[in-house]
């Protein structure tokens, strides 16, 4: 078994003229300072940074920033998958300790993008889809008129996620968006690609967060009480004809997930998941079975997946309100669900929560997404 | 739209211009597999694949109007969908004709034309395919 023994997350905004490096230091020092655990303890390092690379030429960052909180001659693999980089940094960290590679290792995932020079996001700039003008919002608007189309499902429940997302965000002091939004502001925002309007599509920001997991050994030490009970990572299927109203990666990764950790939907607290827009997050709740196939619009509109509903979803605000600095989302999602089993979320606890699931996805080909990755934690 | 002596935007691709136009994929002698872009070897077999056509009429399988800043010199606002093939079971990403861009709706049957639209990667004009509303009789 691998616990989680620390966590610590940055403020993500737009606003901050700071580097890469600090961002990450600030991140790692907060992680181990919330572990109590020195850095000579730390037998291991996985950092992910998506877009350091192609911005600035920065590149293994993890060395760079690692050293300044003391972490030396010990193993350091930097990580890029895209919007899973995060996440999939916890499942290298994950499979080293369980397998005793490493008593503790340290997860990092750090990103500053805004920069005027970002561009929008596209899968790869040599791929024939990005060259025949395939944006990351129009996969996504592709996949909520077909929505729409088979479901009936609405643009108000679609904007009834943001309402909801941002209502969550208020809650979080490192949320870059804090203030309320209607269904109706939504969808008088401009359009982005028909029919996802501005609010439906998550922002970009700058931020990091940590994590620090370790060996039962340590947890008993330390006092730690949140397990990781399962993380499965898998690349798409790809499958032609793609069915861009049901995401088979999506599902089969999440029943992964669930057999891994013996648990079911039904036994879940909260949930993370990637709401890059506001489709997104109804396809994955869809996947990951809080509702029937094809329910996720109503699901959205009807509060279930509010906090003190019947599965709060994303409350910490979730891309959409959090922002989305890409490398950081996945392990922001685990340090949420980790305060929620400790119980120190502030004003947007989920009360008594003992297990939660985190979902993230990265990547985009062939309608299909690259990278998938589901972690169940409980206490 | 003109621009035959223009370079396709990318090599292989689709074949013809105007409205004549049919894409070219690509087929496993050994499963029977098709794939569009055409790969050089069956990703399942591992066997050379031969180049066949995929034909040029299709219909819409979802559609979007995107309406941001539009990469590549693509028009503002400019619109793309998935496109079910009519002669093989292959759903395809393929832009949608500028000057039906409001008028696109699953279901509708579409054919393959090609045209001067956008830069490719390095800036010069060239010929990209686009499908456009079947004309009706």
């Amino acid at each position: 078994m691998v616990a989680i023994l620390g966590v610590g997350t940055t403020r993500f905004t737009q606003k901050i003229e700071r580097t890469i490096v600090s961002l990450g230091v600030e991140a790692a020092r907060l992680a181990l300072s919330d572990a109590g655990l020195a850095p000579t303890r730390i037998e291991g390092a996985f950092v992910a940074n998506a877009l350091g690379g192609m911005l600035f030429g920065d590149t293994t960052i993890g060395q760079t920033l690692l050293r300044d909180v003391g972490l030396r001659r010990l193993p350091i693999v930097n990580v890029e998958n895209a919007c899973t980089s995060g996440s999939s940094a916890l499942w290298l960290a994950w499979n080293a300790v369980s397998a005793g590679q490493m008593e503790a290792a340290l997860v990092l995932g750090v990103e500053r993008m805004c920069v005027p020079s970002l561009g929008l996001i596209n899968s790869g700039r040599t791929e024939i889809d990005t060259l025949l003008g395939l944006v990351t919002p129009a996969s996504f608007a592709l996949r909520a008129q077909r929505h729409m189309h088979e479901f009936g499902t609405t643009r108000e429940q679609m904007a009834a996620v943001v309402e909801k997302s941002r209502r969550h965000g208020a809650l979080n002091p490192n949320a870059l968006f804090q203030r309320a939004e209607t269904i109706a502001d939504v969808l008088a925002g401009p359009s982005v690609a028909d029919p996802l309007t501005r609010s439906e599509c998550c922002p970009i920001a700058d931020g990091a967060s940590a994590i620090v997991i370790g060996s039962d050994r340590l947890a008993r030490e330390l006092g730690a009480g949140v397990r990781i009970d399962s993380v499965v990572l898998a690349s798409g299927g790809y499958e032609n004809p793609a069915d861009l109203a049901r995401w088979d990666t999506d599902t089969e990764t999440a029943a992964a997930a669930y057999a891994r950790a013996g648990i079911g939907p039904e036994d879940l607290d909260l949930v993370e998941c990637h709401d890059a827009f506001s489709i997104a997050e109804i396809l994955h709740c869809e996947a990951l079975g809080l509702c029937a196939p094809g329910e996720g619009g109503p699901l959205a509109a009807s509060g279930a997946t509010s906090l003190g509903g019947r599965i709060p979803v994303n409350v910490s605000g979730g891309l959409i309100s959090r922002g989305h600095p890409v490398a950081a989302t996945g392990v922001a999602q685990i340090a949420e669900i980790a305060a929620h089993l400790r119980g120190t979320a502030g004003a947007r606890q989920v009360e008594g929560a003992k297990v939660g699931l985190a979902q993230c996805m990265g990547g985009d080909l062939a309608g299909d997404t690259k990278s998938c990755t589901v972690a169940v934690l409980s206490r | 739209m003109s621009g035959n002596n223009l370079p396709p935007f990318a090599e292989g691709i689709f074949t013809g211009d105007g409205t004549l136009v049919e894409l070219v994929g690509s087929r496993c002698p050994l499963c029977g597999a098709q794939h569009f872009p055409a790969r050089t070897h069956c990703p399942d077999d591992m066997a050379e694949t031969e180049a066949v056509s995929l034909g040029g009429s299709g219909t819409l399988y979802s559609a979007t109007v995107i309406r941001t800043k539009p990469p590549f010199g693509l028009p503002a606002p400019y619109a793309v969908g998935y496109v079910d093939l009519d002669a093989h079971p292959l759903r395809i990403f393929m832009l949608l004709d500028p000057a039906h861009t409001e008028d696109f709706r699953i279901g509708m049957p579409l054919a393959l034309k090609s045209g001067a639209l956008g830069v490719g990667l390095n800036g010069e004009p060239c010929i990209r395919p686009y499908f456009t509303p079947t004309l009706k009789d």
